[in-house]
C-alpha cells in the first residue's frame, strides 16, 4: 500500500482500481491494445487475438475452477458445443430469421451453460475426483458426438465451414471478417468477461463461491446454498467458454472436432495454473504468456527436427509440474513476493 | 432376433475384453489405496507398456532388437523403475497437497508420457513381433472360442487379483501398505518407513499397468494410440466397483468389458460407430449420479 493513502469509504476499499498508481496505470495502459493493430500486423495480430479470445474460455474456467473450486475437464467439449450451435444459428438463423453474429454467441454460450449445469448437478453429493472425472467423460462423449456422420441432424456436420461475411446484430453492421476486425471484436467481448469477472469476485456471490472452495461443509453450515452457487459458476463458466467456443469457430473460419480435444482443456489448465488460480490478472497473464511461449517453442522445434513438435506437450507438461510444484498460486503471486521483496530491499523486513 | 451363440460369443469377448481392462483398473487402485493419489495417466501409463515392447524388439526405434520374451521382460522391469523414479521425482513433492494439484500432476504426466512416445514411435500403429501374436484359441460349448491374447488376459488379472488379496492379507509388507493406508501418521509412529511403501505401491502398480498393456496391444496385434482411451474406461470399472477396493476394480472391469462389447455390437446400427466405447462413459455418469461409492468402496465421512 502506498504512502499517503486512505480508505476513507467502503466504495474506495472494494473499488476496481483503488490506487493512484493502479488508476495512472490503467490510463497509460488502456489505451494499448486499441493501439496495437496499428503496430502489429498480420500474423503477429492474427496471434493476439487467438489470445484473447482463449482468455475468454480461461476466464470461464477460472470461475468454474478458480472461484467454485470444481475441476472440470470438458473445456474442449464446452468450447465444441458453443462453436457448432453458433455455427449452426449463423447457417440457419434462429427459427428462419437471421440473428447476426453476437446472438449466435450468445445462444453457443447457453447451449454450453445447459450442458454444463447438466454435468454440475452429480455436485450435489460428490466434488473434486468424481466431477473431474464425469466431465472427463463428458469431454470423451462430445469428440465421439461431433464426429459422428450418423448423428448430423443433431450437430448439422462433422466439419462445419463458417461464414466470414456477417452482420453482427441483425442484419445491421455487416463485417467482413477481416484481421482488424476480428481483433476489435475479441478485444472487446475479452474486457467485458474480463470486467464481468472481477465484478463477480468481489460481489456477494463471488465471495460465496470462495466459502465453498474453501470449505463446501462449512459454508453449508454458515447458511450457503451450496449447490445452487456450484451450478451458477457451472453456468456463468459454462457460457464464458461457449462463448469462446463459437468466437473460435468464427476466428478460425472452419470448425473440427479435432481443434476441441483434451489437448485444449491441458493448455487451458497450463494457462490459468501458470497464471494464477483464481485471479484474473493470472488468468490474463499466463494465457498471453503460455501463448508467446508456444508460438516460440513451436518454430524452434519445428527447425529442429519435423516431427519434433510432438514434443510440444511434453514441454507443457513439466511447466506445469514444476509450476505446482514450486509456486502452486502462478506467476501472479510471485511477482507479487517479488514486488514485496524489492519495496522491503536492503532490509528483510 | 438374439441369436444364443453370438451372445455367448460376445459375453465372451467382453469378459476377456474386461480381464484386460482388469490389469489396468488394478493399478488404479492399488495407488489410490496406498497412496490416495488418483491417477489421470493410467492410459498413457498403459500405453507406454504396449510400445515399451515395440521399442526393445524393433531395431528401427532405439537400435534394439531383443527377442519377443525378452523385450516383454524388460518393459515391465522399466515399469517397476518408472514406478521408483516417478515417486522420487514428482509424487514425493506433492503429498498432502489439494487434490486439484494432483491431478493436474498425473494429467500432466499423460501428455509427457505420450507427446514423449510420439516422437520416438510416431504416431503409427506398430505391428508385435510375430512371437507376441499368438494365433490358438481356445474352443468353448455352442461355437464360442476365446482367443490367445483374452486367455492369457482372463488368467493373469485372476492371478494378479488373487494375489493381491493374498499379499495384502498375509504378508509382513502387505500389512503395511494396509497400515500406510489407513492412517499414515499413525504408521510412521511405529516405524513404518512411508517412503519405502509409496515406492513400492508406485513400481507394483506400473508393472501391472504396463502388464496390461502390453497385452491389450497383443489382442489387436500391435500398439497404436488407441490404447490411451483405456484411461477414462477404467474409471468406470474403479468408480462402480469402489476406488479402494482392488476386487471391486477387477468386477467393474469385467462388467465394463461386456457393456462395451455388447454396445458395440447391440448399439452401433442404432447410435453410430464407436458405440461401444461410449456404453462405459454413460455407464460411469449414471454411477456418479446413483451410488457414487460404488458396489464395494468405503463411504468417505466429512467433518468441518
Amino acid at each position: 500500500m502506498p504512502c499517503g493513502e486512505y480508505f476513507t469509504s467502503y466504495e474506495g476499499r472494494m473499488g476496481l482500481f483503488r490506487w493512484r498508481t493502479q488508476r495512472i496505470a490503467l490510463v497509460l495502459a488502456l489505451p494499448l491494445p486499441f493501439l496495437a493493430p496499428l503496430a502489429v500486423e498480420g500474423g503477429l495480430l492474427s496471434t493476439i487475438t487467438q489470445v484473447y479470445i482463449f482468455a475468454i474460455a480461461v476466464l470461464g474456467l477460472n470461475v468454474i475452477l478458480g472461484y467454485a473450486g470444481e475441476i472440470v475437464l470438458a473445456q474442449g467439449a464446452f468450447m465444441a458445443i458453443g462453436a457448432y450451435a453458433t455455427s449452426q444459428v449463423l447457417a440457419d438463423g434462429l427459427f428462419g430469421v437471421q440473428v447476426g453474429l453476437l446472438p449466435a454467441l450468445m445462444i453457443g454460450g447457453i447451449m454450453a451453460a445447459f450442458v454444463a449445469v447438466l454435468f454440475g448437478i452429480p455436485s450435489f453429493r460428490v466434488k473434486g475426483f468424481y466431477i473431474a472425472i464425469s466431465t472427463l467423460a463428458l469431454q470423451f462423449i462430445s469428440e465421439w458426438f461431433f464426429n459422428n456422420g450418423q448423428l448430423e441432424w443433431l450437430h448439422g456436420g462433422t466439419q462445419q465451414p463458417l461464414p466470414s461475411e456477417v452482420s453482427l446484430v441483425g442484419s445491421w453492421l455487416t463485417i467482413s471478417g477481416s484481421d482488424m476486425q476480428l481483433y476489435f471484436l475479441s478485444l472487446v467481448l475479452m474486457l467485458l468477461f474480463a470486467v464481468i469477472s472481477l465484478n463477480l469476485s468481489r460481489s456477494g456471490i463471488g465471495k460465496m463461491l470462495r466459502a465453498i472452495h474453501d470449505n463446501d461443509l462449512a459454508a453449508g453450515v454458515l447458511g450457503i446454498n451450496v449447490f445452487k452457487n456450484k451450478l451458477l459458476a457451472f453456468g456463468v463458466g459454462g457460457f464464458m467458454i461457449g462463448v469462446s467456443g463459437g468466437l473460435f469457430g468464427y476466428y478460425i473460419g472452419f470448425i473440427s472436432p479435432s481443434y476441441f480435444t483434451l489437448d485444449l482443456t491441458l493448455q487451458h489448465y497450463v494457462m490459468l495454473l501458470f497464471g494464477g488460480l483464481g485471479r484474473v490478472w493470472g488468468a490474463l497473464l499466463g494465457v498471453g504468456i503460455v501463448t508467446a511461449l508456444q508460438e516460440f517453442l513451436r518454430s524452434t522445434l519445428q527447425s529442429v527436427a519435423a516431427n519434433a513438435t510432438s514434443l510440444e506437450p511434453v514441454f507443457f507438461g513439466v511447466v506445469i509440474i514444476v509450476v505446482l510444484a514450486v509456486e502452486p498460486k502462478g506467476v501472479l503471486a510471485a511477482l507479487g513476493q517479488l514486488k514485496d521483496y524489492l519495496r522491503k530491499w536492503p532490509f528483510a523486513y | 432376433m438374439v441369436d444364443v451363440s453370438t451372445f455367448l460369443s460376445i459375453t465372451i469377448a467382453g469378459i476377456g475384453l474386461g480381464a484386460l481392462y482388469a490389469l489396468v483398473a488394478m493399478g488404479f487402485s492399488l495407488i489410490y489405496k496406498v497412496t490416495g493419489v488418483l491417477n489421470f495417466a493410467q492410459g498413457q501409463l498403459a500405453l507406454l507398456g504396449a510400445y515399451g515392447v515395440v521399442i526393445f524388439s524393433t531395431p528401427a526405434v532405439l537400435g534394439l532388437n531383443l527377442p519377443a520374451v525378452v523385450s516383454v521382460l524388460a518393459t515391465i522391469v522399466v515399469g517397476l523403475l518408472l514406478g521408483i523414479v516417478l515417486e522420487r521425482v514428482v509424487f514425493r513433492h506433492f503429498i498432502g497437497e489439494p487434490v486439484l494439484s494432483v491431478i493436474i500432476v498425473t494429467l500432466a504426466l499423460g501428455g509427457i508420457i505420450s507427446g514423449f512416445l510420439r516422437f520416438l514411435v510416431g504416431p503409427n500403429f506398430m505391428s508385435y513381433p510375430a512371437a507376441l501374436k499368438p494365433g490358438w484359441s481356445i474352443d468353448l460349448p455352442l461355437g464360442a472360442s476365446i482367443g490367445a491374447s483374452f486367455t492369457l488376459g482372463v488368467v493373469l488379472s485372476l492371478v494378479v487379483v488373487v494375489s493381491l488379496m493374498l499379499f495384502f492379507r498375509y504378508t509382513v509388507t502387505g500389512s503395511i501398505l494396509r497400515a500406510a493406508a489407513a492412517d499414515e501418521q499413525a504408521a510412521m509412529v511405529l516405524g513404518v518407513s512411508i517412503e519405502r511403501t509409496i515406492i513400492i505401491a508406485w513400481a507394483l502398480s506400473i508393472a501391472i499397468t504396463s502388464i496390461g498393456g502390453i497385452l491389450l496391444a497383443m489382442a489387436s496385434g500391435g500398439a497404436g494410440f488407441t490404447i490411451e482411451a483405456v484411461g477414462i474406461i477404467i474409471f468406470a470399472a474403479v468408480v462402480f466397483g469402489g476406488l479402494d477396493s482392488i476386487p471391486g476394480a477387477f468386477l467393474g472391469a469385467l462388467v465394463v468389458g461386456l457393456l462395451q462389447e455388447y454396445g458395440a455390437f447391440y448399439a452401433t446400427d442404432i447410435i453410430g460407430p464407436g458405440a461401444g466405447e461410449i456404453m462405459p462413459m454413460v455407464f460411469l455418469l449414471l454411477v456418479i449420479l446413483v451410488r457414487p461409492r460404488g458396489l464395494f468402496g468405503t463411504e468417505r465421512i466429512e467433518r468441518i
